[in-house]
């Protein structure tokens, strides 16, 4: 009996190791094992669409794809966490600034020589600009975005008040719009930029190699946004962690009139009681230190394939496909997110589509980052500072001064303060 | 040496599985971070068989040390990250400590409903850290939260919670004691239970007052236990990571040694593991320096453990 057990088990045991092992070795016999896991990282908005128009590629491609949803936060670190060790997504959606990063890190394939690189001339210069490290292409450019400023117009009309061109105008608004209740800042680096990019000022000069994120510009420009909190003519939540969040419940609520925000933040809006009437959502440049002088950011994502991965082939077409004219297309028309491809803004439902064509203008003339290795590591630093400038802790010449430091320790060292 | 051996090797052969378990599992990992702390190893240049890639990174003897003990706000800015840090584990401790006396005191008398009482009191421990974190990141809200919601409604100021001030580290340290005091209860509960009845009942004839019956009785009856909690109660509160990364994120006014490593070793500017391996060395420093101190303070009072 006690025999006949021992058997059994060791019998069991060599059963689950066997089976394990043949799972495991399935996958990679062939060149191509033609099943895809896409990472993406958009919200949950908008990821049914892109699980769907992924499907679809599928089908069409003859391939296999497996969606998995990521916290946008969470994304980068965890990939580069998987992609170190040989595991992760084939394709991996990943924010303008984080692809010159991975590039460098090797985490993802040279697409340089591949049709995904051939002809490019349908792009839009700048976001096809994020894709490019050292001379070859290592992303696809899947949309493009940018900061702009959302008005609630009823409230501006029953006001009286024109959407602001200047941030004086903000301030002289204010009078009219109930005073804290006139702009929600949200305190997050990210935001920053466009009372830096308008006041004239930039966080690194790439070119020349130099640090020039505590200029007199930037020291003016966080001055403006913490000027606007102090004459009671701008409301901000003071804990960065929930700040974002009490941005979204003000706006949606018709608490603020306005704010600045991406085009990622529309479908959030349209949900909220304030924008039951979708027509009431009012998008118009940013404003800046002088009228027409307002300068946002230039955002969006790319596809990446990793480095490493077992479905190269698969993962070319599937990209080719995700970023087509139809598919973006599709996105645009869906989500309200602006394509990369040129020809894709001649369709006529995206040409209808009032978000896109409110931004389109935005982002011709947007502000380009610098597509350096280092930019998405630029922002940690910059948000403590910034937070602490607007909660009063910091005066923002020390609070620049601080991050220029940490710039020159920490992220760009061979970078000279200047 | 050759008659030695032939005596005592199955003795050896033994130990030798132990031997080479330790030195896999926890030696060889802790010298490797030793090593890593006279690098300059990072993301960037460490080897990467899966990318063909060749480790690129050099010595660069004790700058990491010198980098960070000089208190350079770039690294973290170390003292005063190490005076949170203390002051954060202190005041958890102190806290967990006696509100987890306090309720073991009281839950050991025969009260009705004690079953009741006693889950009710473990709930919190019950609860995964994550979700206590972002429930209590809700109630901070400072525009939404209940908490200031309730502060403003009786009139009192409302303090921004999670924001750039130290009321930050007050609000993490409410979420910490939260959540730590169910187990130092529990255990001290034990402790109590473990009393002889019949030292109160002796005490009590001599003519004891409540008061001397706690500080003569209850209280020594209560050390062996109390010296073990404490103790760990300060490796662990030390070492606390979730309930700040998750209440607060990177904030620096709520940075302890542990948060600070973290971001440097996966998050933040640079994944450079080099300062973050640095930071492990000098948290382990730290507790080790304590717990010697505490070992002999307590030898010194006739505990032995």
């Amino acid at each position: 009996m006690r025999r006949t057990t021992l058997v059994t088990a060791v019998a069991a045991a060599s059963a689950l190791v066997l089976t394990a092992c043949g799972g495991g070795d399935g996958g990679s016999a062939s060149g191509d094992s033609g099943e895809i896991t896409f990472w993406d990282t958009s919200g949950p908005n908008e990821s049914p669409v892109f699980a769907k128009i992924a499907q679809d590629c599928a089908t069409k491609g003859g391939y296999k794809v497996k969606t998995e949803t990521v916290a946008f936060d969470q994304a980068l670190n965890n990939y580069r966490t998987a992609a170190q060790g040989g595991q992760g997504p084939d394709v991996f959606r990943a924010e303008v600034a984080w692809v010159p990063q991975l590039a460098k890190l090797g985490y993802v394939v040279d697409l340089t020589g591949t049709e995904l690189a051939g002809d490019t001339s349908d792009f839009l210069e700048t976001p096809l600009g994020s894709t490019k490290f050292d001379g070859k292409t290592y992303g696809v450019p899947q949309v493009t975005d940018s900061l702009a400023l959302f008005y609630n117009k009823k409230l501006l009309a029953d006001a009286g008040v024109e959407p602001p061109k200047t941030w004086d105008e903000v301030k002289a608004a204010a009078a009219k719009l109930g005073g804290e209740k006139t702009i929600f800042i949200n305190n997050d680096a990210y935001y920053a930029l466009p009372f830096i990019y308008g006041a004239g000022g930039d966080l690194v000069d790439a070119d020349a190699k130099k640090i020039v994120v505590n200029s007199a510009e930037n020291v003016k420009a966080l001055e403006t946004a913490k000027g606007l909190l102090d004459a009671k003519a701008a409301t901000t939540a003071l804990d960065p962690a929930n700040s974002y969040n009490n941005m979204q419940a003000a706006f949606t609520s018709g608490e603020v009139a306005m704010v600045v925000n991406g085009p990622w933040s529309v479908a959030d809006y349209l949900k909220g009681a304030a924008f039951t009437d979708a027509a009431n959502l009012g998008i118009a440049p940013v404003p800046g230190e002088t009228a027409g002088e307002g300068s946002a950011p230039v955002g969006g994502h790319d596809y990446t394939i990793r480095q490493g991965t077992k479905a190269k082939d698969s993962s070319i077409k599937f990209v080719a496909c995700m970023s087509g004219v139809e598919s973006q297309v599709a996105v645009a028309k869906e989500l309200g997110l602006l394509p990369t491809r040129k020809s894709a803004y001649e369709n006529a439902d995206v040409k209808a589509n009032a978000v896109v064509s409110a931004f389109e203008p935005v982002v011709t003339s947007a502000h380009p980052r610098a597509w350096i290795p280092e930019g998405g590591q630029l922002f940690d630093p910059l948000k403590i500072a910034y937070a602490d400038v607007l909660a009063g802790k910091k005066d923002a010449k020390t609070a620049l001064d601080e991050v220029a430091k940490s710039y020159k320790d920490t992220v760009v060292p061979e970078y000279t303060v200047g | 040496m050759r008659r030695f051996l032939d005596r005592h090797w199955y003795a050896y052969a033994m130990v030798l599985p132990v031997v080479v378990v330790i030195a896999v599992l926890v030696l060889f990992p802790l010298a490797q971070g030793v090593f890593f702390t006279f690098t300059n190893i990072n993301e960037g240049n460490i080897a990467n068989p899966i990318l063909d890639r060749p480790a690129t990174y050099v010595s660069v003897g004790l700058d990491n040390y010198l980098n960070i003990l000089s208190g350079d706000s770039s690294y973290g800015a170390f003292w005063g990250t190490l005076v949170r840090t203390l002051i954060w584990t202190f005041g958890c401790v102190f806290l967990h400590y006696t509100i987890g006396l306090g309720l073991a005191l009281l839950l050991n008398r025969e009260v009705r409903g004690r079953a009741v009482y006693r889950v009710l009191l473990i709930l919190p421990w019950a609860v995964p850290a994550f979700i206590s974190a972002f429930a209590w990141k809700y109630m901070f809200n400072a525009q939404y939260g209940i908490i200031n919601q309730a502060l403003r409604a009786v009139g009192l100021p409302d303090p921004v919670w999670l924001g750039q001030s130290d009321w930050a580290l007050v609000a993490v340290m409410i979420v910490n004691t939260w959540l730590g005091v169910p187990f130092m209860m529990v255990a001290l509960l034990g402790g109590l239970q473990s009393i002889p009845g019949d030292l109160y009942e002796a005490a009590e004839v001599d003519g004891a007052s409540p008061w001397q019956r706690f500080r003569h009785v209850t209280l020594p009856g209560l050390q062996a236990v109390s010296s073990t909690v404490v103790l760990l109660g300060i490796i662990w509160t030390f070492n606390m990571f979730a309930i700040i990364y998750l209440v607060t994120g990177p904030n620096p006014n709520t940075r302890i040694l542990v948060t600070y490593a973290f971001e440097r070793f996966f998050s933040g500017a640079s994944r450079d593991f080099a300062v973050a391996s640095t930071y492990g060395v000098l948290i382990l420093s730290v507790l080790l320096v304590f717990a010697g101190i505490y070992r002999r303070a307590l030898r010194k009072q006739g505990e032995v453990w």
